[in-house]
């Protein structure tokens, strides 16, 4: 990614003020983005999900004692800068995904952002429940161009990887729109670009008006052409194109937005060429670009799978040629152990960079981290008892969610569906119930 | 054969209104003419399988002592799935009593007549739901309808999966992200077909892999003979104008070196074949500790500026040859995956001077850009050329009803027109003709009747009725199953004129497509998911364990399966050859990997195996790999693959909570994979599914985790002895592919379901089953060639017809 010379004067100008930051990726874009004003007196929220595979070594994630985190889990190192704005969180579970029954991975990455059994096929008859996320993304979606963003680290179109019984669909995504449909993960920086910027290179407002004009046109034509076809047709058909015209309306929904928005600055931004080698690199790319649709409000929802169960990706950068999943089942061997807290330490490596990144731009108040919430973890505690109980969960919080970091919090017994209602409170999305949750959980903003 | 299918679709629609239901209609007469079959079958029963499944203990839910087999039409589901278990003799299970194979072959014989006769009178095609085109159709599409090539990769995310598949109609679902891509795929494809100027400047690199492929020999046929290293790539120019080419070399990890210093090189870059620029770069003094800014940026000049037209162009650039060895025998080098190749700054004798190698091509422009007169694409979509403005709209319609035709695979009617020239109008309104055009087709191109295949029910059909498809939706499916892609003129003209379903015309226009080099799209597409060769793309070998898995051997691997596929359908050869093929296609790279002698250069060819270590599809390095671990073999998953691709019967999911397989690393005393996975089989949890899948799985553990021959695993000789699921024992591969055939009709029944599941974009059903067996009794004859099968498939129910759903 290259940023124009255009904001290079800017850019000397923040450094002045002291506000320059270490984007690798991103080196000189900030300034064109800073740019951007937020007028309106509520300030912006949004959420980040980022998803971590195959368990976690949970004693290097643990800390010994409830309470104030004094010395930080080695795992969670990384987040040394952001103590006092994270919450570790323990014995909270995900009852959904145990099930005397075979598929254990399938479950453990459908149920833990939904609170719900996935239904065992491998057809069409795929079901399970909205996630988390998209509940947020409704609302939070009303008011920008895309409701939410979905990002993996690893393709989704293997074959033979799906589990036995279960739909590849419950295994390559953890943003489920409903019941039915799962949302495909992009693991193309450059895709991820184009959905946020579009296809056309020019930002100026007088180009992008025009060329929200011609969509409208296209889709109106379209429309009518559905209207046509669906007459005529069996229902289980009508039913699909009903899909499609959906789809449509979305669209055309998010074009009154970018209308309404079309007098905004954005960064002018070279889009990506293709898939970083690293996982580093591939990582904090796409990182990037998360920052990117904060700052430039294109959304305020994101996922990110940092890897999908049973991911068998070696990580030879940091010395672990293990394969991910295999080694995950490390029988308790010191050594393989030792290589799989390197690897969560190593993926949280790149989470903390990011809020770092976040935590330099201002926005409104303060900064985007300030008004951003996340929610990091994994579906599994123990992988090699594939056990889903007590899992490994982190939230980080800005200063607008009245949230008390520096804490350990312990449970017990208790749905990580509550935990996933609770942030949607802190987010300002009141719901009865989520997935298998019997309540919500205290300590949270404790004094 | 029409005619007879016309009387049973008649038949069928009376009894259907007579019946108020479709499915369970049980003509006595058919029972009546197997009465003796059935006594035998009910005796079958009894002796081999109530013993389990008895309304007592109800094992895996069946309940076979109750059933009358008076009703075995009715209850074809059930007895479909009995059929299955016993077909591929996984039932009775080892351990119990079991048939002789006569008299298993009379019982699942007189079983599938029954159900067979039945179907006849009363076939059941099925219906596909409105078939949305995946990515790799969308692209075909886009080339066959604009000669364009773009990759539906980088344009479209990855579609879901479902049966194995990712054209399966079902799980092709439509989400507000996907439209989006949609519609921004339709613009840049419109931009670059008509060659619009917004189309701007912009920068695409290419980057070739490091550390895993040795730039040594002639890497593609699109560089010139003797030449070394480097790539070649296909680079669509959108416009007229400048570009910048750049070429960035590798670099050694420690001090950012460009490697290959260490001697004067000469970099050739060519467009479409011709030279370009020719490249000279001086030696250096090998410096190994010392960080030289003018050895770690050597590479900063290569780059030109130069003029080139728009339109797909080959963008090659390699090294010229220091010295003239006959291609592969010059001197030995390090393997690019090792430590020595990585670190090494110095050149030796023995592995002669350092390789220079292309990290990345960055092709950058158009710059002063104009409007292309002529490319391939223009050339199909402006047939004509207004010359005044009051010539306009008429070319207009010429235009965009020959592309609309062609996109929506049909004739068109007036509606579509008017909306054709509507969007053309809106378009002319910001710009100039070309620009109405433009948008016209963007339009086009998200049309639901071009990204959806929609098939209707005649008006007024009854509910739970089939009936023929119309000649149009045939051709669809004929070019979606043949190319993944849409009908060429000449089908869409046959169909629309309502000849074909002629038979003779049918057969015609099948051998036809067969022919056309559009079917490689079927050849990758259904083998590659099917024998899942797509995961040989993402595999990782463990580099420590095997330093001689490259990038090279892994194309190597790719090529050799590609070419022994295309042979076998080209050259219209028997589904069973797929096993028991005795020869395969490599280049140096991969005979030395199989140790073949006398194979020299980078070229493939066709050669005979020298022993019977190997054979058929089982003894290729993709399949061998793709079955494997990075870092050792798996028995389990090799056994799965048998059961599963091969012969059609998945084995059942592990359990919940499996303890975990040793692994040999930190252990003083190496042991097998075999010690160890017996070792993990006494577990009474996993002997039961193991004890078929794991003796199955062993029958290639002579063969490593990247396909090569070993006698020792672990310095243990290698036991290839196992077990086939109906209990036969073998010693070896040989001997296992040998019983294998004795599977044969589990693996031709198998194969044909996998095929019509690709052909109709949907799960094959029990229902579809009497027409899987009528495609395997036809082309028995013809020992099951490749045309004979997708013949067979064309002309059977499912594929020509469909049902209406029952409200």
């Amino acid at each position: 990614m290259i940023i124009t010379k255009k904001c290079l004067s800017r850019r000397t100008a923040l450094r002045g003020i002291g506000a320059t930051i270490a984007l690798p990726l991103l080196d000189g874009m900030v300034p064109a983005l800073t740019a951007l004003q937020r007028t309106a007196a509520k300030p912006v929220r949004r959420l980040g999900v980022v998803y971590a595979a195959n368990g976690m070594v949970m004693d290097a994630w643990q800390p010994a004692t409830e309470g104030p985190l004094e010395q930080l889990p080695p795992i969670q190192q990384p987040l040394a800068p952001f103590k006092d704005r994270m919450l570790i969180l323990s014995g909270l579970d995900s009852k959904e995904a145990d099930a005397k029954d075979t598929g254990v991975h399938a479950r453990i990455q459908a149920a833990w952002l939904t609170g719900v059994r996935p239904k065992r096929t491998e057809g069409p008859d795929i079901r399970l429940g909205v996630s988390m996320d998209q509940i947020a993304a409704r609302e939070f979606g009303k008011e920008t161009q895309l409701a939410s963003i979905e990002l993996a680290m690893e393709p989704t179109d293997l074959v033979g990887a799906c589990l036995p019984g279960y739909s590849c669909a419950y295994n390559n995504t953890v943003a489920w729109r409903d019941a039915t449909t799962p949302l495909p993960m992009e693991f193309d920086p450059r895709a991820v670009f184009e959905r946020l910027f579009g296809t056309t290179r020019s930002t100026s407002p007088r180009d992008r008006l025009r060329y929200i004009q011609k969509r409208r046109s296209i889709l109106d034509d379209v429309t009518e052409q559905v209207h046509d076809l669906q007459r005529g047709i069996g229902s289980g058909d009508r039913a699909k194109l009903g899909q499609y015209l959906e789809a449509i309306r979305d669209v055309e929904r998010r074009l009154d937005r970018a209308e309404a928005q079309a007098d905004q600055e954005l960064p002018d931004v070279e889009r990506p060429a293709g898939i970083p080698a690293t996982f580093d690199e591939h990582a904090r790319l796409l990182f990037d670009l998360a920052v990117l649709a904060f700052q430039a409000d294109l959304t305020r929802v994101f996922t990110f799978a940092l890897g999908r169960e049973l991911s068998i990706r070696t990580f030879p950068e940091i010395g672990v040629n293990d394969s991910h999943h295999p080694l995950s089942h490390h029988q308790n061997d010191p050594e393989k152990l030792a290589k799989l807290t390197k690897l969560q330490t190593f993926q949280m490596t790149a989470f903390a960079s990011f809020l770092e990144k976040l935590h330099a731009i201002p926005d409104g108040d303060g900064t985007l981290l300030d008004h951003s919430l996340f929610l990091y973890g994994a579906g599994m505690s123990n992988s090699n008892l594939h056990y889903m109980y007590d899992l490994p969960t982190l939230v980080v919080a800005g200063r607008e969610f009245g949230i008390r970091g520096g804490r350990h919090l312990v449970y017990g017994d208790t749905p990580l569906a509550n935990l996933h209602l609770t942030l949607l409170d802190k987010l300002g999305l009141q719901i009865e119930r989520f997935g298998d949750s019997n309540g919500r959980l205290e300590l949270l903003a404790d004094v | 054969m029409r005619n007879l299918l016309q009387i049973f679709i008649l038949f069928c629609l009376v009894t259907t209104v007579a019946n108020e239901s479709n499915a369970q209609v049980t003509p006595e007469n058919i029972v009546a003419t197997h009465g003796s079959g059935l006594s035998a079958t009910r005796s079958f029963i009894d002796s081999y399988c109530v013993s389990c499944h008895n309304g007592r203990l109800k094992t895996a839910g069946l309940v076979l002592d109750k059933l009358d087999l008076k009703h075995v039409t009715g209850e074809a589901e059930l007895w479909e799935k009995v059929l299955r278990k016993l077909r591929t003799r996984m039932m009775p299970p080892a351990g119990r009593p079991r048939p002789n194979a006569d008299t298993l072959a009379n019982v699942v014989t007189s079983l599938e007549s029954v159900i067979d006769r039945a179907a006849i009178s009363l076939p059941d095609p099925g219906r596909p739901a409105v078939h949305r085109l995946n990515r790799f159709e969308y692209s075909n599409a886009i080339r066959d309808l604009l000669a364009l090539e773009v990759d539906g990769r980088s344009l479209l995310p990855a579609d879901d999966a479902g049966y194995g598949f990712d054209n399966i109609a079902d799980v092709l679902s439509v989400s507000p992200g996907l439209m989006e891509r949609y519609l921004a795929a339709a613009e840049k494809i419109a931009r670059l077909a008509i060659g619009d100027l917004a189309i701007g400047t912009t920068a695409e690199t290419y980057k070739l892999p490091y550390l895993s492929l040795l730039q040594e020999d002639r890497m593609s046929d699109d560089l010139p003979a003797g030449s070394q290293g480097g790539t070649a790539i296909r680079h669509y120019f959108p416009l007229d104008g400048n570009y910048l080419i750049k070429i960035r070399l590798q670099t050694e990890p420690q001090f950012s070196k460009v490697r290959g210093l260490d001697h004067p090189q000469q970099i050739d870059l060519r467009i479409d074949g011709e030279r370009v620029k020719l490249f000279a770069m001086e030696a250096q003094a090998a410096d190994n500790y010392m960080m030289k800014t003018e050895q770690v940026r050597a590479d900063n000049g290569l780059e030109v500026r130069i003029p080139i037209k728009a339109g797909p162009r080959v963008v090659a650039v390699t090294f010229l040859r220091q010295k003239w060895y006959m291609e592969s025998l010059g001197p030995e080098r390090l393997p690019a995956t090792s430590f020595g190749f990585a670190s090494g700054t110095r050149s030796d004798e023995r592995h002669g001077k350092q390789l220079m190698g292309v990290d990345t091509l960055t092709i950058e422009g158009p710059f002063n850009p104009q409007a292309p007169k002529d490319t391939p694409s223009r050339q199909r979509i402006f047939v004509c050329h207004p010359n005044t403005q009051g010539q306009e709209s008429g070319c207009a319609e010429q235009i965009l009803v020959a592309l609309a035709r062609r996109a929506y695979r049909r004739p068109l009617h007036n509606g579509d027109v008017t909306r054709l020239m509507r969007s053309f109008n809106a378009g002319r309104v910001n710009g100039d003709f070309e620009t109405g055009i433009q948008q016209a087709l963007e339009t086009i191109l998200v049309s639901p009747e071009f990204l959806f295949r929609i098939e209707r029910d005649p008006s007024g059909a009854l509910p739970g009725t089939v009936h023929d498809l119309t000649d149009l939706e045939l051709a669809s499916r004929l070019s979606f199953f043949l190319w993944s892609s849409i009908p060429d003129d000449q089908l869409l003209a046959i169909a629309a004129e309502g000849s074909l379903r002629n038979a003779k015309t049918l057969e015609q226009q099948v051998q036809r497509m067969l022919q056309d080099p559009k079917s490689k799209a079927f050849i990758q597409n259904f083998f590659d998911q099917w024998l899942w060769l797509r995961n040989l793309a993402t595999a990782r070998p463990d580099q420590k364990i095997f330093p001689e898995f490259d990038e090279s051997l892994r194309r190597a691997f790719a090529t050799e399966t590609q070419l022994f596929l295309e042979n076998q359908f080209h050259n219209d050869r028997g589904l069973l050859e797929l096993l028991t093929a005795d020869y395969t296609f490599v280049n140096e790279k991969l005979a030395r990997h199989y140790r073949m002698p006398h194979v020299y250069g980078s070229h493939f060819r066709q050669v005979h195996y020298p022993g019977d270590q190997r054979k058929g599809l089982l003894g290729h390095g993709s399949i061998l790999t793709v079955t494997s671990y990075p870092n050792r073999t798996s028995p389990v998953v090799r056994g799965k693959w048998l059961l599963e691709t091969l012969l059609g019967a998945p084995p059942p999911a592990p359990p919940p909570n499996v303890p975990p397989f040793p692994e040999n690393e930190g252990q003083i005393q190496q042991r097998s994979v075999r010690e160890r996975m017996e070792q993990h089989r006494k577990n009474p949890a996993c002997a039961g599914c193991h004890a078929q899948l794991d003796p199955l799985g062993f029958a290639l553990e002579n063969f490593n985790g990247i396909g090569e021959w070993r006698n020792t695993d672990a310095n243990m000789p290698v036991d290839a002895s196992g077990v086939l699921p109906g209990g036969e024992k073998f010693d070896d591969p040989a001997q296992f592919r040998s019983m294998l055939l004795s599977y044969r009709s589990a693996f031709v029944s198998n194969v044909v379901q996998k095929l019509l599941t690709y052909a109709l974009g949907r799960g094959v059903e029990y229902y579809d089953m009497p027409a899987v067996r009528q495609i395997v009794r036809e082309t028995e004859r013809q020992n099951h060639s490749w045309s004979s099968i997708i013949l067979a498939i064309v002309r059977s129910v499912p594929f020509q017809m469909r049902k209406v759903p029952v409200l």
